[in-house]
């Protein structure tokens, strides 16, 4: 019995030191978050955070790639959803978000408001959403170049889904959007069916897209999936002096003729923690510098979502090919 | 099957009991109303704007503002508690990943499958190793052992906080009364509405993700750990007190000890439920699988659909492990005499030596903290693992379905069709158009008719709950998804579970397959059938259908084989036919289980419509799913009231005259 109380001793003092060292190592690469040194020459680790489509893996993936060339960054990188990163970047858990498609509530709250975000300005891309078809039905029906060709030939539209109506195939329920407000507004017969997140509403398009079926859905760019299939887009009604109150986001509801003109442009934000602003850090410049272009994004984005390339191969060859563009945010 | 030869008439005993068919007709009768008062009043009733009370949503709204200042503004007392509960949780499962990093992957894979080999034997042992390969082999070493450090963090947490909850309820018969409507409300109540609060509070990261996690999770804790407290024989407990023991040592030396199988069931279930939480909590920062899957669904889904895969080996090899476990330590059924005892210890001892020099000579051999994507020798580089192909696979079988050439797309299309034109659309617009009051009287009807009185009462508080919160018309349009997918799977549910009844390999082949529909996280799910049934409704109610029937199949599988053979052999002996003893003796003695069936298979559906809501099914699924997308908390947390009321009304008109039965909820 003796030999066996040994053994146990044995046994768990090797247990117990497994376990300081473990938690002793822990320390040691505990850096999650932004600790730059007070010199503000070193750049530490940041992180920045990857929204859930393929054009913010993109600009994400360009910006990681440049800082640990550049500055020798340690980049970690983040997936929260859009929201919850406000109060992630408000605790300084996150550094940045390099793609923000104007949450002007989120805006009030914790840039104006708490200060705890601070605008980084424009990426540089600009958000287009829009009404859009297949370019083979374009050419067949040249009148859909605008929204009053759609009227009468609702019923082109047809689907399971829509009954005796033409089916308006809307976008991710998260996107900014008025399109049941717009159909009514501007007297359509369509009937708005919404497909749920955007990978389901592009299977349901693509899926008429592949069978040369008529189709009229919600999109936007940049968007990858651009450069893979041929679309055209039909005007809505246009923003004018008339109708410059005239709203983008129908979340509220209300009265449809407050929405009944094209979507505007979006210009998409860069926003930085108040903590990662105020570090000194030489990442954060080079960040507030960055810009990409519309093609940029959806060049690289298609490299990762349509070819399947490593989204850090993808980034470094863009780098590679466009070494002036880059060079210029760290000047 | 036997063609019946017999044609002799049934006999009597085999004919349902005339109560039930007085009830069956009946119950069609309230149904015809309600199409007669449809086609009366199509669309001329819809919930009176004067009924409802539309300032619900922004007053919670306004709450939300208010904790989000508070948290901002300074530090109080009760945020102070709070962080120091954060950090307790965020220091678990950092230490715990740490110390796997630490152990190395060789060291990881050496400890998880010895320990099992040591008290689950050597069929979990290999499970478990055949897992921690899988993950290895697919890429997705890291992200499996960030999500098994969340796990472990969130089960104990769990399991400390819900088995003494547990203990409680099930000695005290008020305060387990007390207490179920809320642990209800917690499965209940998609994990979408309540993630931003959480998150304001709370912060992202692990932290976060497992108080998201534990929402889920407690509950079944203390379910079972209160039913296995209650199915301790009154006998023991009254002769222990009879031998002078004072209450904790009746507890702690027979109560628990005697639930103890129970306990550890509790424990597997918790594991359970905890995993299925892992993928919402790669939304608020929870790294791991959860996060391949939500990022992977928009940007690459044949990777989100290989973390689901990674996630369901996991609760494959946890299950097996933590059963086989319980039942090799079960005192009960070792008796152990001094020497064995002796020997088992040396057995102990000598795993974790061995663990021990595993890990220490893999550190001392350089041996990476995480599975390396890459071995390299002198010469050449080698692929680690195989993740580039299998994403290939995925990607043609993918690029395949949605073909329209393809022979799958010539079976997918004209069904999911055909479930929506024939199926959905006509009892959405059934319960959607017809007048209000009709809808709600039929209800109550139909519940007083199948339940009794009390269980009317409440499904009709309950509807008009969510006609005064504003929300009737999106939840009569779930209330119809969720009609057909219950249908639908009560039917294959039926026909399937009565075949496995029959037919013991049937049952043997269909178990993994049931396994896998059960641990396999509902998002992932979806992804399959965006692509293989891309018009929008169809998906989200096939998803529905996988996730409601194996309940279904299990307890017809369980009511058809609990037929007292009496009534079978007197049929047999009248020289009725296998079928007919199916349909005249088995089915309606099974009666009571397939009614339990189609009640706990409506629950289960009901827990996919938030998932379904972010493939097209709209409804109150979009709305809590937009609650946490575009922030319109306020719009979640009614949306998701009204899932819950929803939920206790289907299950009132369909629970029957069945009493209530202690650890309900879903299996």
């Amino acid at each position: 019995l003796r030999t066996h109380k040994k053994m146990w001793a044995v046994v768990a003092a090797l247990m117990l030191a497994l376990f300081v060292a473990a938690c002793g190592s822990s320390k040691d690469d505990d850096s999650g978050g932004s600790n730059q040194s007070a010199s503000g020459k070193d750049c530490g680790t940041l992180t920045l955070n990857e929204q859930a489509w393929a054009g913010s893996t993109a600009n994400t993936y360009i910006a990681k790639n440049a800082l640990e060339d550049k500055l020798g960054c340690q980049i970690e990188i983040t997936k929260i959803a859009e929201i919850p990163v406000y109060q992630a970047m408000a605790d300084g858990k996150v550094d940045a978000v390099l793609e923000d498609w104007q949450h002007t509530d989120e805006y009030a709250k914790y840039i104006d408001k708490a200060g705890t975000v601070v605008m980084g300005g424009p990426l540089g891309v600009e958000g287009h959403i829009g009404w859009f078809i297949p370019k083979y039905l374009m050419d067949q029906h040249p009148e859909f170049k605008t929204w009053e060709g759609l009227k009468g030939k609702e019923t082109l539209f047809k689907s399971p889904e829509s009954g005796s109506q033409g089916m308006f195939l809307g976008g991710d329920p998260s996107y900014v959007q008025k399109d049941k407000e717009l159909i009514k507004a501007l007297g359509l017969n369509f009937k708005f069916v919404t497909a749920g997140a955007e990978p389901a509403q592009v299977a349901r398009w693509s899926s008429l897209y592949k069978q040369k079926k008529p189709v009229l859905f919600y999109w936007y760019t940049p968007q990858y999936l651009n450069q893979e299939f041929d679309l055209a887009e039909v005007k809505l009604p246009p923003r004018t002096d008339a109708n410059k109150d005239c709203k983008d986001d129908a979340k509220e509801g209300g009265d449809p003729s407050q929405y009944k003109c094209e979507y505007d442009v979006t210009i998409i934000n860069k926003l930085f923690s108040k903590k990662f602003a105020d570090s000194g850090s030489p990442a954060y410049d080079a960040l507030k510098k960055m810009k990409l272009t519309n093609d940029d994004q959806e060049k690289v984005a298609k490299a990762i979502a349509g070819d399947h390339q490593d989204p850090d191969d993808a980034a470094k060859d863009w780098i590679k090919d466009n070494q002036s563009k880059v060079d210029a945010w760290f000047q | 099957m036997a063609v019946a030869s017999g044609r002799l008439r049934a006999p009597a005993f085999a004919a349902p009991t005339s109560r039930f068919r007085g009830r069956g007709a009946q119950a069609a009768g309230i149904v015809a109303l309600l199409i007669v008062g449809y086609l009366l009043w199509k669309k001329d009733y819809s919930w009176p704007s004067s009924l409802a009370w539309d300032q619900l949503p922004r007053k919670l709204d306004k709450a939300q503002d208010w904790l989000l200042e508070q948290r901002t503004a300074h530090s109080n007392p009760f945020f102070a508690v709070l962080d120091a509960f954060r950090a307790v949780c965020d220091w678990l499962v950092t230490a715990l990943l740490n110390a796997l990093e630490w152990f190395t992957w060789v060291g990881t894979l050496a400890a998880g499958t010895l320990i099992v080999l040591r008290y689950g034997g050597w069929r979990a042992a290999l499970t478990v190793f055949l897992a921690f390969v899988s993950f290895a082999v697919l890429g997705l070493w890291e992200e499996s052992i960030q999500t098994l450090a969340l796990m472990t963090a969130a089960v104990t947490i769990s399991i400390l906080i819900g088995v003494p909850i547990g203990v409680m309820a099930g000695r005290r018969e008020r305060f387990y009364r007390a207490i179920t409507p809320v642990l209800d409300a917690m499965q209940i109540v998609p994990a979408f509405a309540y993630l931003m609060p959480v998150v304001i509070v709370f912060s992202v990261g692990p932290a976060a993700a497992v108080i998201c996690t534990l929402i889920y999770s407690i509950p079944p804790a203390v379910r079972i750990t209160a039913l296995g407290i209650r199915g301790v024989t009154p006998e023991s407990v009254e002769a222990s007190q009879a031998l002078g023991a004072t209450p904790t040592q009746t507890l702690l030396k027979v109560q628990l000890p005697l639930a103890r199988r129970q306990l550890l069931l509790a424990l597997n279930q918790t594991i359970m439920f905890a995993l299925s939480l892992v993928v919402i909590a790669g939304l608020i920062g929870g790294r791991g699988l959860g996060d391949q899957v939500t990022s992977g669904l928009y940007s690459n889904p044949a990777l989100a659909i290989l973390a689901g895969i990674a996630i369901v080996i996991m609760a494959i090899a946890l299950d097996r492990a933590t059963a086989a476990i319980a039942d090799r330590t079960d005192p009960a059924r070792r008796q152990l005499t001094d020497e064995g005892r002796r020997r088992a210890r040396t057995i102990t001892l000598g795993t974790l030596g061995l663990i021990a020099v595993i890990v220490l000579a893999s550190r001392a051999l350089g041996a990476d903290a995480i599975y390396p994507d890459q071995f390299e020798t002198a010469s050449t580089v080698y692929d680690a693992n195989i993740q580039d192909t299998v994403l290939g696979w995925f990607n043609d079988a993918l690029d395949y379905v949605q073909d329209p050439a393809s022979f799958v797309f010539g079976i997918t299309e004209p069904v999911g069709n055909f479930i929506l034109e024939k199926m959905l659309q006509p009892v959405q617009n059934l319960l959607m158009d017809a007048p209000w009051f009709a809808v709600l009287a039929c209800s109550t009807a139909l519940a007083f008719v199948l339940s009794g009185l009390r269980p009317a009462i409440i499904a009709f508080l309950m509807l008009v709950l969510i006609g005064v919160m504003g929300v009737w018309e999106p939840s009569m349009d779930t209330a119809s998804q969720v009609l057909v997918a219950t249908a639908i799977a009560v039917v294959l549910g039926i026909v399937i579970g009565i075949w496995a009844a029959e037919s013991p390999r049937v049952e043997r082949v269909l178990r993994p397959i049931l396994d896998t529909l059960q641990t396999l996280p509902q998002l992932v799910y979806i992804i399959p059938f965006i692509y293989l049934m891309p018009v929008s409704l169809v998906a989200g109610v096939v998803a529905s259908v996988l996730y409601a029937i194996p309940v279904v199949i299990r307890l017809v599988t369980a009511g058809v084989r609990s037929v007292p053979p009496a009534p079978v052999e007197a049929a047999q002996a009248f020289g009725a036919s296998r079928m007919q003893v199916l349909t005249k003796v088995k089915v309606p003695l099974a009666r009571d289980s397939i009614m339990l069936g189609i009640n706990q298979g409506l629950i289960m559906v009901l827990a996919v419509v938030v998932i379904g809501g972010l493939v097209g099914s709209g409804a109150l699924g979009d709305q809590v799913a937009r609650g946490l997308q575009r922030n319109e908390f306020g719009e979640g947390v009614v949306a998701s009231v009204a899932i819950l009321a929803l939920g206790i009304a289907l299950d009132r008109v369909t629970q029957g005259r069945r009493k209530a039965n202690l650890g309900g909820g879903a299996a």
